[in-house]
């Protein structure tokens, strides 16, 4: 048998001890540290309101990515189904440029775009510039209207030497 | 979640609104827990001034950590583990102090490094005499033991929250409010005061105390 203990006494709360204490006088904080608490407190919030305005974006974060998405959307939108840009005739073989500039489809008989060719003042034109566009004629693997073009080159420079393989029928 | 939240007792619910942005379930929280927290910081460093240095510390340090707050425990463990905490550093602060002043004098050096300036039997006789006589028991208790029972007394804390708030062991905590509960039990006893006597009977029985004395 184990006498009482004084803390088990104690810690049902009604002990003498405890009872004694609650009758003693409570001072509580004077009104100034309270007023003080209380302001620290306000202006912690008041700060977290500052601080917490960066917070509002997680709102607009919805509005940003729709506005992301219709952006992009329209970006693709104009590439695939805008205005085309035309095609450089400049960077066609010479009498595929005729032929665009006489209103001739590329699927036009060869011998009315050599018509135009031949009707078109700048025929008869440098050597080395004549010969670029057969070599473009023949890479294209438009090899008839190169060889014409090569025929038209000879009677028009027969001594003209055109070592270039490219450009040979 | 509900059954967490219902489980929560209503001080815990009050500091997870005031988290959450509500600045009158701060006032609230305040207004419970002002009057024990003042008195265990007035009766653990037995200074007013120092005291509400501490308390406005205390809740300053809850304010500033509120976004951390988490409902593990009753509230009242978290507010005073934070005082606790405030409480140690001021002590290591005034016996830091207290060496600096007596560096130069090893025959002035405290024989229990662990009581502050304050807290030396002079500090004691002259707090001990504006108080009553288990104020005065509680206030020449060790430091610890008259944490644990202020926290008891003051807080209904329970041994193993006293503990948790003072980052002891269970057995520790027990220990201390064992010795602290005999002390007084024994000071008083000395002092024949009986224990259930009205404070005015008390007071005047002191008052005669006191006459005789001088």
């Amino acid at each position: 048998m184990h006498p009482p203990d004084d803390l088990d006494e104690y810690l049902r709360g009604d002990s003498a001890l405890s009872c004694q204490y609650r009758r003693e006088p409570a001072p509580a904080p004077p009104a100034a540290l309270d007023r003080r608490v209380l302001e620290v407190s306000r202006a912690a919030r008041g700060a977290q309101t500052v601080h917490a305005a960066p917070g509002r974006a997680p709102y607009l974060a919805p509005l940003a990515f729709a506005a992301s998405v219709l952006l992009s959307v329209a970006l693709v939108l104009a590439i695939v189904f805008g205005p085309q840009k035309p095609k450089r005739v400049d960077d066609a073989p010479r009498v595929l440029r005729v032929a665009a500039l006489g209103g001739l489809s590329q699927s036009a008989p060869l011998k009315r775009r050599l018509e135009l060719y031949s009707s078109d003042p700048q025929a008869v034109r440098a050597p080395a510039a004549w010969l670029a566009d057969i070599a473009s004629l023949r890479r294209a693997g438009r090899l008839r209207e190169a060889d014409e073009e090569m025929r038209r080159f000879r009677n028009t420079y027969p001594g003209y030497s055109t070592g270039d393989p490219a450009i040979r029928p | 979640m509900l059954g967490a939240m219902e489980s929560l007792d209503e001080d815990a619910k009050l500091m997870l609104r005031y988290r959450d942005g509500d600045g009158d379930a701060f006032s609230a929280l305040y207004a419970r827990h002002k009057g024990p927290l003042y008195r265990y910081l007035l009766r653990q460093v037995r200074n007013a001034g120092a005291a509400a240095d501490l308390f406005q510390e205390v809740w300053s340090r809850l304010i500033a950590t509120r976004s951390r707050y988490e409902a593990r425990a009753k509230f009242a463990t978290y507010l005073f583990h934070i005082a606790h905490n405030c409480t140690m550093d001021f002590f290591r602060r005034d016996l830091r102090l207290h060496h600096a002043a007596h560096s130069n004098d090893p025959a002035l050096q405290p024989s229990e490094p662990e009581v502050p300036e304050h807290q030396r039997p002079d500090g004691i006789a002259e707090f001990a005499e504006q108080q009553s006589a288990l104020l005065a028991a509680v206030s020449a208790l060790p430091q610890a033991q008259r944490e644990a029972f202020l926290l008891h007394e003051e807080t209904g804390l329970t041994i193993e929250e006293i503990a948790r708030v003072t980052d002891v062991g269970i057995e520790t905590a027990k220990s201390r409010l064992r010795y602290a509960v005999r002390k007084l039990k024994k000071s008083l006893a000395s002092a024949q005061i009986p224990t259930i006597r009205p404070l005015q009977e008390r007071r005047d029985l002191r008052a005669t105390q006191l006459n005789a004395s001088t």
